[in-house]
């Protein structure tokens, strides 16, 4: 019953996904969106919400399926993204063979990064810093380059719309693609989750001594995590670079990303199949219309003067939501999405997906 | 080889200063269920964590089934044949108890339906399917330490090690776990219990063997254990049979 429902509300968001391109232009859509977004705007959130719904969701089989907690998957991503356009720019090799072999490089890495943490019995924290310590390595490396372009970054070369550069002028087609890499994510997850190797996982996350007593080779089953992990989000970094066309060591290889994929991994509830997505659904729309509303439009008036002036209280604060609703000051767009999270993370510990599946139990009981 | 499943010669094992196993011998008749005895402190677990690859014995072999396992890691170990359990229990607690016990049958097949069905089959062994899907967690100490079991029968050892599956248990909930260690016994299945509860060693073991300071004192059936001057010297002190003095 309670899993019919899920399905159902998947599905009609599912298709709301798949349609939102036909529409996003209508007057409806247009009437009702906060002032400051377009259509494209829409497209764009759509894209930035299953691209990181999906990395999410790849970070999740290491992280959340098995719990080791990587703090470094911008490497990953950065990998992908490097090694696709590289192949592309020096071979002219397409993009959907260069992700593979993005793919396949991440693999390699992840599985010798697990193999080296993991030899040396490295858990939690321990472990997250070695990860941290991993992308910064890879991101000095990237700066300092010269076949990366240093901290120019690549530039991969324009050309025009073409499924075999993976190159459109247009939002849909990669608004399309990301979707399929989500839906692609969920579904790997899934069948992991549901196979021997997922049930491993979780063993392992829950107490790797009792499952090494079960006969589960622990350290064997985290490096295969590792680089399924490193491989999926790789992936998730080629399309990144066909879609901006344009990637620095600096935007790829950053820990506020690596950081930002395991928020929405967390916050919709790690270690459980459509968490990550569930996660990203929520934060992404969050931060792009806090940070579109804050910082459009100016009213002129200075924040502090505001809070200085002489006028009566309420008045005051009359004026306070004028300033906010005409878009002042654009830090209160990562002060407000701050305290969001910090209240999911308050009323939600474990996540908004087990809140609501446990709601869910207890409306049944009363 | 022999009809010996498990032979361990003169193992030991030293933290530091303290020697907490010296020398120890032990051999296992395939069918048995054997028990290791001791006072707190005996060595007892050190002993278990040697013989199940958890640490490694800085003197003596162990054989499983004719196989020196020294050295191999508790997984191999596992696919041999040979299990353990915690004493500390470990369930997997955010798991259901249907899949925590899974998780051990996934040490004979790849499929999830069939690990399901052998889950099924040893909770209907250990009468504990009407706890399937709660979540281990929940668990009292008594449901965890059968839970703890029934993960360790689903691996379809041919030896189990127990370590203290009975310790903190209510007499019921005792006499129903022994219960259950007897149908473990039924399945065809070698015992190497490590407990307290002197009822257990008396009614269930063929053999027991006594530890006392990291060595070996006696082994031998149950009767003659309870006999032997050495192990009662062990547990109630070395004045046990002289009268009480007046002093105290």
């Amino acid at each position: 019953m309670g899993r019919s429902v899920g399905f159902a509300i998947y599905g009609v968001i599912g298709l709301i996904c798949i349609g939102l391109p036909f529409f996003a232009e209508s007057d409806v859509v247009v009437a009702v969106m906060p002032p400051g977004l377009s259509g494209s705007t829409l497209l764009h959130i759509g894209i930035l919400i299953f691209l990181f719904g999906y990395l999410a969701t790849s970070w999740n089989v290491l992280g959340g399926f098995c719990g080791q907690l990587s703090l470094g998957h911008a490497a990953f991503f950065a990998i992908g993204a490097y090694t696709s356009s590289l192949l592309y720019i020096h071979f002219g090799l397409t993009p959907w063979v260069g992700m593979l072999a993005g793919a396949a490089v991440a693999a390699v890495v992840g599985y010798g990064l697990g193999y080296v943490s993991f030899k040396y019995g490295l858990k939690g924290p321990f472990f997250a810093l070695v990860t941290i310590a991993f992308a910064e390595i890879l991101r000095l490396l990237m700066l300092y380059w010269d076949f990366t372009g240093g901290p120019l970054g690549l530039l991969i070369p324009l050309t025009e719309d073409s499924w075999s550069d993976m190159q459109f002028m247009a939002k849909e087609p990669y608004y399309y693609m990301a979707f399929g890499l989500m839906i692609f994510g969920i579904l790997a997850t899934a069948k992991i989750g549901s196979s021997r190797f997922g049930y491993y996982l979780r063993a392992i996350r829950e107490s790797e001594e009792a499952a090494e007593a079960l006969g589960i080779h622990s350290m064997r089953n985290k490096m295969h995590a590792a680089a399924i992990s490193a491989a999926m989000t790789a992936l998730g970094g080629t399309f990144y670079a066909q879609y901006t066309q344009y990637i620095v060591p600096d935007d790829v290889v950053k820990i506020a990303l690596s950081i930002e994929i395991i928020l929405f991994a967390v916050i919709g509830g790690s270690g459980l199949v459509m968490g990550p997505v569930v996660g990203a659904f929520i934060l992404v729309p969050i931060g792009e219309m806090t940070r579109v509303i804050f910082s459009t439009a100016a009213t002129g008036v200075s924040f502090v003067a505001l809070v200085n002036s002489d006028i009566p209280a309420v008045e005051k604060f009359a004026k306070y939501l004028d300033y906010l609703a005409s878009g002042g000051g654009g830090g209160l767009a990562l002060l407000l999405y701050g305290a969001i999270l910090i209240f999911v993370c308050l009323v939600m510990p474990r996540g908004v997906l087990p809140a609501l599946k446990s709601l869910q139990s207890w409306g049944k009981k009363s | 080889m022999s009809d010996f499943i498990l032979e361990a010669t003169n193992i030991s094992k030293r933290f530091g200063g303290l020697v907490a196993v010296k020398e120890a011998s032990i051999s296992v008749k395939r069918g048995d269920i054997v028990g290791l005895i001791g006072p707190n402190g005996a060595g007892k677990t050190t002993f278990f964590n040697m013989l199940s690859g958890f640490m490694p014995a800085d003197t003596g072999e162990i054989f499983f089934k004719g196989k020196k396992i020294n050295g191999m890691r508790p997984s191999n170990i596992c696919k041999l044949g040979m299990t353990r359990t915690f004493q500390i229990v470990k369930p997997f607690p955010e798991l259901t108890v249907l899949e925590n016990v899974m998780i051990g049958a996934f040490n004979t097949t790849s499929s999830t339906t069939d690990a399901k069905k052998i889950a099924m089959e040893v909770l209907n062994l250990v009468g504990y399917a009407s706890y399937a899907d709660m979540s281990a967690g929940s668990l009292t100490v008594a449901g965890r330490k059968r839970v703890e079991v029934a993960k360790a029968l689903a691996t379809k050892p041919e030896l189990m090690l127990l370590d203290e599956v009975l310790a903190g248990l209510t007499p019921t909930e005792m006499w129903s776990m022994i219960d259950v260690l007897g149908k473990v016994r039924d399945q065809g299945v070698t015992v190497l219990i490590v407990e307290h509860v002197m009822a257990v060693i008396m009614n269930l073991c063929d053999q027991v063997f006594v530890l006392n300071y990291g060595e070996k004192i006696a082994e031998g059936t149950p009767a003659e254990v309870s006999e032997n001057p050495k192990v009662l010297e062990a547990y109630l002190g070395d004045d046990y049979g002289k009268p009480a003095s007046g002093a105290n």
